[in-house]
């Protein structure tokens, strides 16, 4: 509705409230024309997630309310398996511009970004147990962390920004697994989550959101076009957009979905003015397309993390690369990612591995 | 001709060899050899070179009629695209120890060491099939034999535990000891006077944190038994050892801290270990004992950085001036705009406020830094700085010279420190071939030995940075390392001498029990030598807290130094040398001689200035402490009277001393 111009939205107005008062039936069919989401930027952020009003019936739903729109990257980070829900909400009236088809929409001042972590089947008895909702808030000054964890309940997320750690055993396709899930104080958000020092948002690119979304309403249509309806996008020809492929899709070529999976993974602190941008790698899903070294491939390691890993990626010698062997580590001084997780992506390490040990090239 | 033909046969059309295993070896001379396939039945357990066990493996004995420096290499044009390994052992089968070995040195995945080797000793050379069990050929050189500069033998040692770090005295009888954490269990080999090590495992609770970023020790509640701090990457844990070192009660901190380098010292200088943590994104935390070993946590002062950028802190008293200052190594990403990443140094005022000093003191550098080595590298009394860079992306290592006057003049030019490109997180420095010089141990395996005129000479140790102590009690420092290994200093003809430092903990004046922070002096022919006392250098490990010197030819000690953290300063003249001295805080000074002189400290109260009658205090140093055992420095000495203008209010342990004489009386600032 927010493309449509002011005129058309008060006859809008004026057509609905005379139809909701000629006709008490109709009313069920009633939409409300404006998102009823509680934005108050200067009060942002709140105690608790409800006062948002994100959602509608019960918080734990995440049932999203008008004008809060879910989406899901083509290729998500691994978190120890937490299963996520993401939405996006932008203030009336404000729409985000296209910038490049790899870095982050430019987003408007009270934009929010919405990541609900949780797990099914969650022992003893198989349920659904959300953990945190992260909010990232646009202010004035720039993006702010607003960190909620979920009560016993499931009734209610409170404000905490100070990090802590939750244990929690579940069934994962059958099998029990179990870990000590860290909901990220500020600094652990800050810590990927920055450019130059900044804090900055990562999933929501291009490149990454240029695929279809089964809406409730619409059915299937591509995340970008849903955006530009909703007016949360202007216009933007992304037909072209060079498009990141899902890790998981085996019918991809497997550089492509190496690439794909070190983007999501990886890229946020491995990228120019980045967390670790004092290392020579970048990963990101632009930079590793046409430049091998900014894979890794036959980089001599700056830090001899174990004597017979001779490159960050040694071609055909997944046992002798560094990617790798941190990828498949759990100690927390070797592991990679750093932090936002305990456990090992196997099906990651297969693809990883099975990617290097195709690779031919001969190092110097 | 089973697997092996030695090339040579073809001329000499000999030779059928089985080389399966340790026991039915192939005995070779130097020469080209040619090995068909790595299929012995006896595979690999003990490496020499980190990595896993191999299955199969050939194995070849060497035995030189002379002293040789040797090469064996695989780096040959017929095994280009190949991947050998092999190890170097000496000893015998099922008692072997390694002697050299390697992986990857050729180029590609090609093995190149070159090792020295004497007569009548019998080498083993085993290749193993760890990364491929195809043939290849290897030659053996002989070069004439070149004394080492260092060498060490590796030595497996039954240290279990997932994080093999430390290297401390823990049950007090001041023998290193090896120390390995689990997550529920610290595994400790306890060194026995009469060599060799007692191993005792000793349960704890499941650690909420487990040293994996690093790990010190210290006795905070000073009962002989020192104490633990792990550093994790979301919080620290401290295992506090019982009174009778039976057992340990572990203690973890709530806050949230992405640990790097973890130190245990005496921040406020009241006499009591304090603990400190680097912080990777945040500011820098610590704890404040109480007195009693009880820790109370606070954040704000000693290096606030928002985005945190603390990879590595040393304490060491830069200016001299007798309290502990800090240098944080500091490595932060995020381009140009990464303020965090500029290494800073912390001047103490004394009273535990701390300024930064960073640019003033020439210091405030970019380098990407995981850790710094601080010694004096020229025995001019003033401690030096080896900058490590992680990476020569922001700048590369660097040799910093103290001017003794609170800055540091670069000095890395021409010195072999600008030729080293080496790039790691771990530096430490220590003298290892006890020549009288402090070597630095870096990156990629290298020791970088002193000459003794600020120059530095690279020599490969193949193995890597680790927890420093001599594990033999030989004056010569060991290393162990995660590998679990214990690389063994073979020594050398070098004189040594050893000082434990023992606080005074039953004079409230008087400095922690461990000596943390002491500086321990060492006057020979050779020159003057400082030592610090510390808990936790370099990145990750804890290496022993008994000071080490060598001596080199110098066959007797002038006098040996040290000045506590209380300000009290012991001299021991002309003690032994090749021996361990245990300096007890206070042993070499006497109260009765100086209070026969009617020395009267009058007035008292007072509100500006007490005069000391019957004493000329030009040669005496003026200490003074507070109630709560913390050593203050506003006041001025002047000729026979002592300024407290500034001093709080209240009452103060004032503490003369002048050569071995010492004097103590309260005196009470209005």
């Amino acid at each position: 509705m927010k493309n449509i111009p002011t005129l058309k939205l008060i006859i809008l107005y004026f057509l609905t409230v005379l139809l909701s008062c000629s006709n008490d039936e109709s009313s069920e069919y009633y939409t409300p024309s404006v998102s009823p989401v509680n934005y108050n930027l200067e009060a942002f952020p709140y105690n608790t997630l409800s006062d948002y009003n994100l959602f509608e019936g019960d918080l734990q739903n995440q049932k999203p309310v008008l004008g809060v729109i879910p989406y899901k990257p083509i290729s998500t980070l691994f978190t120890d398996y937490a299963k996520k829900k993401r939405f996006l909400w932008m203030p009336n009236n404000t729409s985000a511009n296209f910038v490049s088809d790899y870095e982050i929409l430019d987003l408007p001042v009270g934009t929010i970004l919405v990541k609900t972590f949780y797990y099914n089947n969650v022992l003893p008895s198989n349920t659904t147990r959300l953990i945190e909702t992260r909010l990232l808030i646009k202010k004035p000054s720039g993006w702010i962390f607003s960190e909620y964890v979920w009560n016993e309940d499931q009734t209610e997320a409170f404000l905490d920004t100070t990090g802590s750690t939750v244990n929690i055993e579940w069934l994962e396709e059958g099998v029990s697994k179990s870990t000590n899930y860290r909901i990220p104080s500020e600094s652990e958000c800050r810590t990927c989550h920055k450019i130059g020092n900044v804090p900055f948002p990562i999933g929501v690119k291009p490149q990454n959101l240029n695929s279809d979304y089964p809406y409730p309403q619409e059915g299937a249509i591509n995340q970008l076009q849903k955006l530009i309806i909703e007016g949360y996008l202007n216009p933007v020809d992304y037909s072209n957009v060079n498009t990141v492929v899902d890790w998981k899709d085996l019918s991809k070529p497997l550089q492509l979905r190496a690439r794909s999976y070190l983007d999501i993974n990886c890229a946020h602190c491995h990228s120019d003015d980045s967390h670790c941008s004092y290392r020579p790698i970048r990963l990101s899903f632009h930079d590793t397309e046409t430049s091998e070294a900014n894979l890794g491939i036959c980089v001599v390691p700056d830090e001899d993390v174990n004597s017979t890993l001779t490159h960050v990626i040694s071609p055909g010698r997944s046992e002798r690369s560094v990617l790798s062997y941190r990828m498949n580590s759990t100690e927390e001084s070797t592991k990679m990612p750093l932090i936002g997780r305990n456990l090992v992506d196997d099906q990651a390490i297969s693809l990883i591995n099975d990617w290097i040990d195709e690779l031919t090239q001969t190092c110097e | 001709m089973k697997k092996i033909t030695l090339l040579l046969a073809l001329i000499f059309s000999t030779t059928i060899y089985s080389q399966d295993s340790c026991s039915s070896p192939q005995a070779i001379t130097s020469g080209l050899y040619t090995v068909t396939a790595i299929d012995g039945t006896e595979g690999v357990t003990l490496m020499c070179t980190g990595g896993q066990n191999a299955t199969n493996a050939e194995w070849f004995t060497y035995t030189p009629s002379n002293n040789y420096a040797v090469t064996v290499t695989t780096d040959l044009t017929i095994n280009a695209g190949g991947d050998t390994r092999f190890h170097v052992y000496t000893g015998t089968c099922g008692a072997l120890v390694c002697h050299s070995g390697d992986d990857d040195g050729g180029s590609g995945f090609l093995s190149l060491a070159s090792f020295n080797v004497l007569a009548g000793t019998t080498y083993y050379i085993v290749f193993d099939n760890r990364w491929e069990s195809d043939g290849f050929d290897f030659q053996l050189t002989e070069a004439p034999y070149v004394e080492p500069l260092v060498s060490f033998v590796s030595t497996p040692i039954a240290s279990t535990g997932t994080y093999r770090n430390c290297v401390v005295d823990m049950n007090g009888d001041f023998l290193d000891d090896v120390v390995a954490i689990s997550e529920t269990n610290i595994n400790i080999n306890f060194q026995q006077a009469s060599g060799g090590f007692t191993v005792q495992n000793f349960t704890t609770t499941n650690a909420d944190f487990l040293p994996s970023w690093s790990i010190a020790a210290g006795d905070i509640d000073d009962n002989g038994y020192n104490d633990l701090m792990y550093g994790a990457g979301s919080g620290v844990t401290f295992m506090k050892a019982n009174n009778d070192g039976t057992g340990y009660l572990e203690t973890s901190g709530p806050e949230y801290v992405f640990s790097q380098r973890t130190n245990f010292v005496d921040i406020n200088n009241d006499g009591h270990l304090d603990a400190f943590v680097c912080h990777d994104v945040g500011p820098n935390q610590f704890y404040l004992n109480d007195g009693n070993g009880n820790l109370s946590h606070n954040q704000g002062g000693l290096g606030d950085s928002p985005s945190g950028g603390n990879y590595a802190s040393l304490w060491t008293d830069y200016d001299n001036d007798g309290d502990v200052d800090l240098f944080i190594s500091k490595c932060n990403g995020g381009g140009a705009s990464a303020s965090a990443r500029y290494n800073q140094l912390h001047q103490n005022d004394g009273f535990g406020n701390f300024t930064d000093v960073s640019v003033a003191a020439g210091l405030y550098d970019p380098i990407q830094t995981w850790s710094s080595a601080w010694g004096d590298f020229d025995n001019d009394g003033w401690m030096d700085i080896f900058v490590g860079a992680s990476t020569f992306v922001d700048g590369a290592h660097k040799l910093m010279h103290n001017n003794q006057d609170g800055t540091f003049t670069d000095i890395t030019s021409g010195s072999g420190i600008d030729t080293f490109t080496d790039t790691g997180i771990e530096h430490i420095t220590h003298d290892f071939n006890n020549d009288g010089y402090l070597d630095i141990f870096s990156a990629g395996n290298k020791i970088l030995i002193n000459n003794q005129d600020l120059t530095f000479t690279e020599i490969d140790v193949y193995f890597s940075v680790g927890a420093v102590g001599d594990l033999n009690n030989d004056g010569f420092l060991d290393v162990f390392n995660s590998n679990g290994n214990w690389y063994r200093n073979e020594g050398n003809s070098n004189n040594w001498i050893k000082i434990n430092t023992q606080g005074d903990v039953n004079n409230p004046s008087g400095s922690n029990l461990n000596g943390i922070g002491a500086r321990v002096e060492v006057q020979s022919a050779l020159g003057t030598q400082i030592r610090e006392v510390r808990s936790g250098d370099g990145f990750r490990h804890m290496s022993s807290l008994t000071t080490h010197f060598g001596l080199g030819s110098d066959t007797a000690i002038t006098q040996i130094k040290v000045t506590w953290p209380s300000g009290l300063v012991d001299v021991l003249v002309n003690p032994a040398i090749n021996t361990t001295i245990t300096l007890a805080e206070g042993a070499t000074l006497s109260v009765d001689e100086f209070t026969n002189k009617d020395i009267i400290v009058y007035p008292n109260p007072s509100k500006e200035e007490i005069f000391v009658k019957n004493h000329n205090l030009t040669d005496t140093k003026v200490i003074i402490h507070n109630m709560n055992g913390q050593r203050v420095f506003n006041f001025k000495k002047e000729k026979n009277s002592i300024n407290i203008k500034n001093l709080q209010t209240g009452i103060y342990i004032l503490t003369l001393q002048q050569g071995n004489k010492l004097y103590q009386h309260k005196i009470i600032k209005e």
